[in-house]
């Protein structure tokens, strides 16, 4: 059966079904888990963000002038609950690492070593100032173009470069640390 | 020199795009949280009805209109004189919502809504997170079918509404309705003016 489009989901709350929002959810979860959990650290407050993001878009679910595009949307809201979280709160234990160790068990070659390259980079990513974080994850993880990062953030495409190019040095710098150590 | 074969970006990318694990019990708790909010169906029906739209008046509307009127300012008389302590406030802070008690930050407000028919009454508005579940909020029956609560709101320019029953967002039929920005729901206004 072919899933639901996010426009078909969308008018379904919009006309009272609010449990049909768990579609959502359903869809975006996981992607976005990620996204808030590399700019925050720790699951608990990715967690706690991806949360306020969704009640945030359900609440203003009238205002999603294209519901095809309810994912970004969501992204957009989830981008600014990271950046608010984050000037909030200082970070807290990171917790992640044991369960992306988990999930890179079952990796064919040198699971011990890929799994602690790995702690390397979520290590060296968290270094990152959060606007350059920000810029890196956007650019090299989500994948969106300079235009499509400008648009979320309201930062010009110039300054997301520098950003950018700012992270890329500074990530160089500190896994190169890490490889000659 | 830079050790590009150490960092390659593009295997940074990899290792950070792959999944990560998410509590269980995440759905429900976002759920749980959306089900406690108004539903959107009724709220969008009562957008409708408030959307400015060309209407024909009988003289029946017109007396029913005059007699909502006059119910609606026989209850501020009833009210003002229940409050004699309360100082005269602008009409721009709205009838029925006033303040009725200083602090250096706050002001209480007392928030008064006349709805015969309804079970719950609460206030929403930016000064409680738009929380319809919030204790100090929630209206008490005064009689009448009119509704209030006196509750603190800090000194500043604020947006409100009632929800009536957990879903029918209202805004106050005596206050300046402003143009929402926020989630597409009738909203007013409220000034709270610090007394020094």
């Amino acid at each position: 059966m072919e899933a639901s489009s996010d426009a078909a989901i969308v008018a379904r709350v919009l006309r009272g079904d609010a449990e049909a929002f768990r579609g959502l959810v359903d869809r975006y979860r996981d992607q976005y888990a990620r996204y808030a959990l590399h700019m925050l650290g720790n699951q608990e407050d990715a967690e706690e963000a991806l949360q306020d993001a969704f009640t945030r878009a359900y609440r203003a679910l009238p205002r999603c002038e294209d519901p095809e595009r309810f994912g970004a949307w969501l992204f957009r809201i989830l981008v600014n609950r990271c950046r608010t979280a984050g000037t909030r709160r200082g970070r807290r234990a990171r917790t992640f690492v044991a369960d992306e160790a988990a999930l890179l068990g079952a990796s064919e070659e040198h699971p011990e070593d890929r799994a602690a390259w790995r702690e390397e980079i979520d290590r060296a990513v968290h270094r990152l100032r959060p606007e350059q974080r920000e810029a890196f994850l956007l650019k090299y993880v989500e994948e969106l173009g300079y235009d499509e990062m400008s648009q979320l953030t309201g930062v010009g495409v110039s300054a997301l470069k520098m950003r950018v190019m700012r992270a890329c040095e500074r990530l160089r710098d500190l896994l190169s640390e890490v490889h000659s150590a | 020199m830079r050790d590009d074969d150490i960092v390659n970006f593009d295997e940074i990318a990899r290792e950070l795009r792959k999944p990560v694990r998410v509590n269980r019990s995440f759905n429900e708790r976002v759920m749980d949280s959306v089900l406690r909010l108004p539903r959107h169906a009724r709220a969008r029906l009562w957008k409708r009805l408030t959307t400015p739209r060309t209407v024909t008046i009988t003289p029946l509307v017109w007396g029913l209109a005059a007699a909502s009127l006059l119910l609606f300012a026989s209850l501020g008389v009833i009210h003002a004189k229940e409050d004699l302590h309360r100082a005269a406030q602008p009409i721009a802070k709205a009838l029925f919502a006033t303040p009725v008690a200083a602090t250096s930050r706050a002001q209480s407000v007392q928030f008064v809504l006349v709805a015969p028919d309804a079970k719950k009454v609460a206030v929403v508005g930016d000064f409680n997170g738009w929380d319809a579940s919030h204790v100090a909020y929630q209206a008490q029956q005064r009689g009448g079918g009119v509704w209030s609560v006196t509750a603190p709101v800090p000194v500043g320019h604020h947006r409100y509404s009632f929800v009536v029953d957990d879903s029918l967002w209202v805004a106050d039929p005596t206050a300046p309705r402003v143009i929402d920005t926020d989630y597409g729901l009738p909203n007013s206004a409220i000034v709270v003016e610090d007394d020094k």
